[in-house]
């Protein structure tokens, strides 16, 4: 159907400032839709979704633009349903540290208004500005402070999610413990909007620590035994760090003019636990480390460049250079591994290189800049490197027209039956982000 | 397990038997059956088909393929402690016990990990690992008997998930055994965020009606460097959830935040672990703070301050490790210490947005009033989960059903204010309707509809988790059926 033909239907739906027709042709990052519709409340969105669904068309959904990178095989569904308009908190009850928002709130937004009432959502996703929350759900996207925090699945406690057919479910609630019924919560994030429009999220919050501070330890050396002894020992020990981020020697360089392998550890807590980890750092640093603590302000600086140091999909053009990022799932210390490895894309490939794992949480990501081709075998090489560190490897951007060369998700799952299942009793039209997921979903 | 020879001609008792490796390794006689008419939601009672005894996934796959062929129910139980029912045999079940699958199979420390067989006991992790300063953190009260695959089911809690997450956040990986027999792996060597949805997250807490985990990697965790406990009596109720508010809103994760009013303190101090608490006191707060030792003692304080804010009567700090252990057994013993006041009590599992607890500490006490049973409170005040013990005697007629009663309404006043009708005990048989108070029919069926892909002749653990489904539903969905043939 063409867009003016579904924008005269729509129109008893939404009002015309609501719908923008032919988007430009081709999106470099695909995603796109033939009409883009403004939704403005649930209302708008539940009519929407039932309105494509009953007519056959097929739905991209979008918030902040940032992983419009990251799956999908198509370059324009009929529409695409930007949630950019669809903003707010919904409810925030301080007391009870619990927050309700809608799904298209930018990420930042939120952690500005609650740290205003010292507190957080325990998430750390990149791009905070540019990212919406329900993005975030979605992607089932995780920052270094996972090791101390969780990451998505700990911290959603309740959603409201438009179905294809247009009805609202809604799955857990506003209460931090809770097992009424299957824990629907867990299907819809990390999803990538195949089953459904989250439109409510309800998260629970933790307090602002009182006192933080970042110690990094480089390792001129580059000896990765020397990482590993060093990291197992704190590991072992009965220090907390929130954070235990190995960056490669060319991410280091980038945030902090150190061109060495080094170890990120945050701590956070009441003042006199942060000054005695950090002690407890300095008595077992190794011979040949570099230690250098940073206060609260340096240790901000330092994560808001981290948080934008990977690409993203908001952009309108494809730079000069194409950029790929892939995130790699391990056992813990294989992070070592991965990062070691993914070093050699260097000059095998002609690619630069920025990689970064977490020794505590087994989750690595690397980011490729270089030409396209150059870029796209080295993609195909992380996720060899992964597979070989019995891991596996998402590709989390990609310009389109590589994406189709390199499989996004890596080999089907056994149990693939099973997600396909889920996907037909809830979008049995596949109304939504079609091919967007694992095994074509 | 009697005897070498089975004595049945039922050709499934034979054909069972043989699957498992003899008659030592199935029931199937009436007297031995009893035992398993129930779990520890003792008010439904039906006799399983035969209970199995299988020794390895291999064993759980075949038995439960022949129960899929054969068209019999079946289901899976651990040490059948569940409060709610979710082990008892509805349609008279071929019960697939996993007290034989109790294996350690590996702890890698350096990872943070272990793998267990579904059979192998909650406490008994701990204890494999303690000595290397290592734990696993979810703590039901019954985990010294508890086994973790029962736990995966019921996504169990415990006093400590106020600060360390509740059974869910602490599973990696499973292997299960489908409902057709089929053996699949989840979160391979528990590596976090494979692709696909989260199934990990589906099945746990899936009451066993997803499919039977039979290999569960866990996350384990380093032992908190200190820990301090504190004791705090209250002349007013309100000013004890009131501390519980400030203590949290003052930016502290404590460990644990229990509370127990004035029927249970009558009944913890009558039983086997008493502590000494004074009769006359309205609430105790249990209050546990851990970490880094060179934090605690600037938490504790902070916490002191605002019991005295609260007019506390009475606070203080555990002298010791053996205080603490006393404190703690006393609190964990709360449910069966019931039974030292009352002959029977049914409990329930209520949760609520913290700051509505005042509130609805009274609302409880009206329904006790109203139905002329005592109701005692044990809870987990700092995540909101409440445990309303509903005291009564089953041998005067019609009390249990008036217990029954004012259990659910207890639910309902949970639900009215935004919270949920269980936190942790599951919804088994014992809460099906209540579901009615948290979801619409709709968001019921779209829940049923996902057991569907897993289960889709419902012959596992059939009739457990939800209401069955009201008229109106069926009519649509046959009206559907029928505009789609």
């Amino acid at each position: 159907m063409i867009a003016s033909e579904s924008m005269s239907e729509l129109k008893t739906i939404l009002r015309e400032d609501q719908m923008l027709a032919g988007e430009k042709d081709s999106h470099p990052f695909g995603n796109s839709g033939h009409l883009k519709v403004y939704p403005e409340s649930e209302e708008d969105i539940s009519a929407v979704l039932e309105y494509a669904n009953s007519n056959g068309l097929k739905i991209n959904i979008m918030g902040g633009g940032t992983k419009r990178g990251f799956g999908g095989l198509n370059e324009k569904a009929d529409i695409l349903l930007s949630l950019e308009r669809f903003t707010g908190i919904v409810e925030h009850t301080p007391g009870d540290m619990t927050l309700t928002v809608k799904s298209g709130t930018p990420f930042k937004e939120l952690q500005d208004y609650l740290a205003k009432h010292n507190q957080k959502i325990s998430l750390d996703p990149f791009w905070p500005e540019r990212c919406t929350i329900g993005g975030v759900i979605a992607a089932n996207e995780s920052g270094p402070k996972r090791l101390g925090y969780g990451s998505a699945r700990d911290a959603v406690i309740g959603l409201r999610t438009v179905y294809p057919d247009g009805k609202v479910i809604r799955s857990g609630g506003r209460v931090v413990k809770n097992v009424a019924g299957y824990d629907m919560n867990k299907l819809f994030i990390g999803s990538m909007g195949t089953l459904g429009v989250v439109t409510e999220i309800t998260l629970k919050l933790r307090p602002l620590p009182k006192s933080e501070s970042l110690v990094l330890v480089s390792f001129p050396q580059g000896n990765l035994k020397e990482i590993r002894t060093f990291a197992v020992k704190v590991l072992d020990s009965m220090i907390e760090p929130v954070t235990m981020e190995l960056l490669n020697p060319a991410l280091s360089d980038k945030l902090t003019g150190i061109n060495f392998y080094t170890l990120a550890m945050s701590f956070e807590d009441v003042e006199s636990s942060v000054q005695y980890q950090e002690e407890f750092i300095q008595n077992i640093l190794p011979e040949n480390a570099k230690l250098t603590v940073n206060s609260k302000e340096e240790a901000d600086f330092f994560w808001k460049r981290f948080y934008q140091h990977s690409p993203n999909g908001t952009a309108e053009e494809l730079p000069a250079e194409t950029e790929a990022c892939l995130k790699v799932g391990t056992v813990n210390l294989n992070v070592l591994h991965v990062l070691k490895e993914s070093e050699l894309l260097k000059d095998m490939f002609n690619v630069t290189v920025e990689s970064h794992g977490g020794l505590g949480h087994g989750l690595s990501q690397v980011s490729i800049r270089g030409a396209a081709d150059d870029v796209a075998s080295a993609a195909k090489k992380v996720r060899e490197i992964a597979e070989k560190a019995g891991g596996h490897a998402i590709v989390k951007h990609l310009p389109l027209e590589l994406r189709k060369e390199v499989n996004v998700w890596g080999r089907n799952p056994s149990y693939l039956f099973l997600l396909q299942g889920i996907k037909t009793k809830v979008d049995p039209h596949k109304t939504l982000n079609p091919n967007r997921f694992v095994g074509g979903i | 397990m009697r005897g070498k020879n089975i004595k049945s001609k039922d050709k499934h008792i034979l054909n069972l038997a043989n699957i498992v490796g003899g008659a030592r390794s199935i029931l199937y006689q009436k007297e031995d059956l009893l035992a398993y008419d129930c779990d520890g939601f003792t008010i439904h009672k039906h006799l399983p088909k035969a209970v199995v005894f299988p020794k390895n996934s291999q064993e759980v796959a075949e038995v439960v393929k022949y129960c899929s062929e054969n068209d019999l129910p079946f289901l899976a139980r651990g040490a059948g402690t569940g409060l709610s029912g979710g082990a008892i045999p509805l349609n008279e079940e071929v019960i697939i016990s996993m007290v034989r699958m109790k294996k350690l199979i590996s702890v890698d420390l350096e990872n943070r990990r272990a793998v267990v067989e579904p059979g192998f006991v909650n406490l008994k992790l701990t204890n494999s690992i303690s000595d290397k300063g290592y734990y696993y953190a979810p703590d039901p009260s019954s985990q010294y008997c508890c086994t973790i695959g029962g736990n995966v089911a019921e996504n169990a809690g415990g006093a400590h998930c106020l600060k360390y997450g509740v059974t869910t956040n602490h599973i990696l990986g499973l292997e299960v055994v489908m409902p057709n027999g089929e053996i699949i792996e989840i979160g391979k060597d528990g590596i976090p965020d494979a692709p696909g949805y989260d199934l990990l997250g589906l099945i746990t807490g899936s009451e066993g009606t997803l499919g039977i985990v039979t290999k569960i990697t866990v996350r384990i965790l380093k032992n908190p460097e200190g820990k301090q406990t504190v004791l705090a009596y209250f002349d007013h109720v309100e000013d004890g959830s009131q501390a519980v508010s400030n203590i949290i809103s003052a930016g502290i994760v404590p460990a644990a935040l229990e509370m127990m009013d004035k029927t249970a303190i009558e009944g913890v101090e009558a039983a086997a672990f008493p502590v000494g608490h004074p009769k006359d006191i309205e609430a105790v707060l249990l209050i546990e703070v851990d970490g880094i030792a060179a934090g605690i003692d600037e938490q504790i304080e902070q916490i002191l301050e605002v019991c005295r804010k609260r007019n506390v009567r009475e606070v203080r700090a555990a002298r010791n490790e053996e205080e603490r252990a006393r404190w703690w057994a006393n609190r964990k013993t709360g449910f069966g210490a019931m039974g030292a006041i009352s002959p029977d009590y049914l409990v329930q599992d209520g949760v609520i947005p913290r700051s509505k607890l005042p509130e609805v500490l009274r609302r409880i006490n009206e329904i006790s009033d109203e139905s002329g049973l005592r109701i005692a409170n044990i809870f987990h005040a700092g995540d909101g989960n409440l445990h309303p013990l509903v005291l009564f005697d089953a041998r005067v007629p019609g009390e249990s059903e008036k217990a029954l009663e004012a259990g659910s309404l207890c639910l309902k006043v949970c639900a009215d204010v935004g919270g949920t009708i269980t936190g942790e005990h599951g919804v088994g048989i014992e809460k099906r309707e209540e579901m009615r108070f948290v979801f619409t029919e709709e968001e019921i069926a779209a829940q049923t509809e996902i057991r569907e892909v897993f289960n889709p002749h419902n012959l596992l653990n059939a009739g457990k988790l939800f209401p069955t489904p009201s008229r109106c539903v069926e009519i649509k969905k046959e009206m559907k059926a029928q505009a789609i043939s």
